[in-house]
């Protein structure tokens, strides 16, 4: 199954080792903030957004410095307090649209998904292996109210009980802690690229779905 | 390669080419295709699956059950769900044996792999991460497709090739035939064969055939300005320039040839005519009034060579005009016809005008001396009475038995000699200036008895002429020119009558004849008589036509002023000429002559034909022609001078 092994990086051989992780290994290269063209990509859209890029790298460089479990919290606070929870279609004007973390910084404003979206992006750009983290679908009951609602899952060792990062609960907790969420189905960006190659990137076909759309919307970005 | 060729292999490659390329393409972008999709499929299917799992609650049964179900109702190479730690917790396979049932040979997979990659989808147990799924789907109905499609697209391009390479047959068949034209006239210009040709649609093809046909018209009119000129040098050389009569050393020339000749008649006439007492008519009538006397006088008498083919006619010194008749006994009766025509025209010149008519028949094979002997005698007897007188004497001894048999006993003769080949060829050299052989000229001879002495020509060719069987009479001749040739790989050119050429499947059988000998017929030349290219010129041309291409040479005999006469001779398609013996005899003392003979050399040269002389008894004579720049010589000179050697 390890079928390229020279793309890892020495300075992570507890993951290595593991085989299931190899596959988001080969995503690791990608996983490389490229400061440069996040910067530029910014800049795009208005200088306000540079600003708003230029504190997210901040924050990314800050969580790289602490462990994994308090990295949670630095990026979870940031982007909880960045952006204000809103459906896409005020501020999209569509019914669903996943947007990139850049494009959440520019509106300020964003539904469900893109906080979970900005957290995976930005945890992975901190170190954070993707194979410790999943986008949940999930119920929530939110007074009484059923909510079809995404959360993003930390799961610190194989089978273990995972952290919720999530943004109706501004503190990150324990899964047991969050039984007003009820899971349904989770993925990450593991396998996603493999065999189709960053070639066919831009092969119409491949985009069709919204993550891998997203995927390469943000791969465009630096993430 | 010949242009069409090209242009052919031109339009196969293009083709072939495209053919190939589209194919590739389409094959490779089709496997691309393939291959997208079935990652997609594996994806999205892995993703389903996934959803499907993750809501059994970790149920390892059902999970199991879910994963086998969807293996038998799908299409699929492997469905695996794997623990987090990456074991297999569940996995269903194709079996090796299993593994390929479909249309496309292994050779095509092994040569184009479709490599998807299996689809992963994680499986989720409430908040529990219990792993993932792989799904990789079957990929031989891709290979399947891709086989079919490749045929499909062999098939719809080899179709649309063919139809490519009709359209080009067709378009190169619309040129060839233009095409094959110039080609044939440029060759044809080559071979001395100046012809012009319908001018193409093609507007290269037409620029080109313009410019031939523009060549071949300058070179008719160059060629008939020279002809012109020719008839001028030819009345100076051969007339008399008073009543334009050939004068007495051209008849007499004429004469002898005519004599020497295979064909004529056996018997023929001589009639002379002389006006008596031309120096007291100079005196009583004045000279203006003889000379239109005279000029009457030839008038009447050059109504015979006009009307009747090989009748000759001069004025053989001031009062004395000479006719000759290649017929037997017909002298007294024209003699008496053109006496009473005389009388009737000549006294409004003056009175005590007298002519007096001197006849002969003779066989043609008597001498020249002999013809004027018996005919002076003739006129001296009517010199004696008064008035237009005719005196005929018939000095022929009586015709030997043979000749006076039947039509029907001579066709059998010459046919029995033709049936058992009793046949010779003589030969007489045709020299070049060095005295080198050029060829042998071969007239045949036929044993027209068994065990008896083998007769020239000049015997039998007129009653074959008139049996009509100077065809077989040729074909005999060229098979043991043939055979001769074989032998000693000796040139030899063999006279053909131009009277088969009237046999119309005698070209025909000549060619098959020849094709049987295509080393010994490079060697071969065939002659005709002027007469052929005067009277049957587009037989002639059909013979070069068919002939030549195979190595034979065609050339004219006896050719005289009358081959000027041709118009199209520089259409002939021929490949020398031989001059006859009247054009070429006395030239060495005579200016004029010699300077025709030189004006037909011109006029042949620049048709790039070999001219040579024939019948030359006089080494001064061949002198001038040398300094004439004749190719060669032939006739008693040549054989005596070869003797020598």
């Amino acid at each position: 199954m390890a079928f390229d092994t020279r793309r890892i990086p020495p300075r992570k051989p507890r993951w290595a080792a593991r085989g299931l992780l190899l596959w988001a290994l080969w995503w690791l290269p990608c996983a490389a903030l490229d400061h440069g063209r996040l910067l530029d990509a910014a800049a795009r859209f208005n200088p306000r957004t540079v600003v708003e890029a230029q504190a997210l790298l901040q924050a990314i460089e800050r969580a790289a410095t602490v462990d994994e479990i308090q990295r949670l919290t630095v990026l979870n606070v940031f982007w909880n307090r960045r952006i204000e929870f809103r459906d896409d279609i005020e501020v999209w004007g569509r019914a669903d649209y996943w947007a990139s973390p850049l494009e959440a910084l520019d509106k300020g404003r964003g539904d469900c998904e893109d906080y979970a979206i900005a957290k995976y992006l930005s945890l992975q750009a901190a170190g954070t292996p993707v194979a410790k983290m999943r986008m949940v679908y999930v119920r929530a009951m939110m007074g009484g109210r059923s909510l079809a609602h995404m959360v993003l899952a930390y799961y610190a060792e194989v089978g273990a009980e995972p952290l919720i990062l999530d943004n109706l609960v501004a503190d990150v907790r324990p899964a047991s802690q969050r039984p007003d969420l009820q899971p349904v189905f989770s993925f990450n960006g593991e396998g996603l690229w493999q065999g189709v190659g960053a070639s066919s990137a831009g092969d119409p076909l491949v985009r069709l779905s919204q993550w891998r759309e997203l995927l390469a919307k943000v791969r465009a970005e630096g993430f | 390669m010949s242009l069409m060729r090209q242009v052919w292999v031109l339009v196969l490659g293009v083709a072939l080419l495209a053919l190939v390329g589209s194919t590739a393409v389409s094959t490779l972008s089709t496997r691309q295709l393939l291959q997208t999709q079935l990652q997609i499929k594996n994806s999205d299917n892995a993703a389903a699956l996934a959803l499907a799992l993750s809501q059994q609650r970790g149920d390892a049964e059902l999970m199991g059950l879910l994963i086998s179900a969807q293996f038998d109702t799908g299409y699929y190479q492997s469905l695996v769900w794997r623990q987090a730690d990456g074991r297999p917790a569940f996995e269903r396979r194709v079996g090796p044996d299993t593994d390929r049932s479909g249309a496309a040979p292994a050779w095509f997979v092994a040569l184009l792999p479709i490599a998807a990659q299996p689809g992963v989808a994680k499986v989720s147990n409430g908040w529990n991460a219990i792993g993932s799924v792989e799904v990789l789907s079957q990929s031989a109905y891709a290979h399947d497709e891709l086989w079919r499609s490749l045929n499909r697209m062999l098939l719809l391009l080899g179709a649309l090739g063919l139809l490519a390479c009709l359209g080009a047959y067709l378009a190169l068949h619309r040129i060839r035939r233009p095409l094959d034209n110039v080609v044939a006239q440029a060759r044809a210009v080559v071979a001395g064969n100046f012809r012009i040709i319908e001018e193409p649609h093609i507007p290269e093809l037409k620029g080109l055939t313009q410019a031939m046909n523009t060549m071949v018209l300058r070179v008719k009119s160059m060629f008939e300005a020279q002809a012109d000129q020719l008839q001028v040098l030819r009345v100076q050389a051969h007339c008399d320039p008073l009543t334009g009569m050939s004068s007495r050393k051209h008849f007499m020339a004429e004469l002898g040839s005519a004599l020497s000749r295979d064909e004529g008649p056996l018997q023929a006439g001589l009639v002379l005519v002389r006006l008596r007492d031309l120096a007291e008519l100079n005196l009583r009538l004045g000279r203006p009034v003889v000379d239109q006397v005279l000029q009457a006088i030839a008038n009447a008498v050059l109504v015979y060579p006009e009307r009747v083919r090989g009748c000759l006619a001069g004025r053989l010194n001031g009062a004395d005009f000479a006719l000759w008749l290649p017929a037997p006994d017909v002298a007294a009766d024209t003699a008496q016809a053109l006496a009473d025509v005389l009388q009737a025209s000549l006294p409004a010149f003056g009175g005590g005008l007298q002519v007096a008519l001197g006849t002969v028949d003779l066989p043609r094979e008597a001498a020249v001396g002999v013809w004027f002997g018996e005919a002076d005698s003739a006129l001296a007897r009517a010199e004696n009475q008064f008035g237009f007188v005719v005196e005929a004497i018939h000095a022929g001894a009586p015709p030997q038995q043979e000749r006076s048999q039947g039509e029907r006993a001579w066709r059998a003769q010459i046919s029995a000699a033709l049936q058992a080949r009793r046949g010779r060829l003589v030969q007489y050299p045709v020299l070049d200036r060095e005295g080198r052989l050029l060829h042998l000229e071969c007239p045949l001879q036929l044993q027209l008895e068994e065990g008896g002495e083998f007769e020239p020509a000049t015997r039998w060719l007129p009653m074959a002429v008139r049996s009509r069987l100077t065809a077989d009479v040729d074909l005999l001749a060229v098979t043991l020119a043939l055979e001769a040739i074989a032998k000693d790989g000796q040139q030899r050119y063999v006279n053909i009558a131009p009277a088969s050429l009237l046999d119309g499947s005698f070209v025909a059988r000549l060619r098959e004849q020849i094709l049987h000998a295509p080393r010994a017929v490079r060697k071969l030349g065939l002659e005709l008589a002027e007469s052929a290219a005067i009277h049957h010129f587009d037989l002639l041309f059909e013979m070069g036509r068919q002939l030549r291409p195979l190595g034979v040479k065609l050339g004219l005999e006896h050719a005289g002023a009358g081959l000027v006469k041709v118009d199209r001779l520089y259409q002939a398609g021929l490949d020398y000429v031989k001059l006859d013996a009247s054009v070429v005899t006395g030239v060495s003392g005579d200016a004029a002559r010699a300077t025709f003979v030189r004006g037909m050399l011109v006029i042949l040269r620049s048709l790039a034909l070999k001219v040579y002389a024939e019948g030359l008894r006089d080494a001064l004579d061949v002198q001038a022609l040398w300094d004439c720049d004749l190719d060669g010589v032939t006739g008693p000179w040549a054989s005596a001078r070869q003797g020598q050697d």
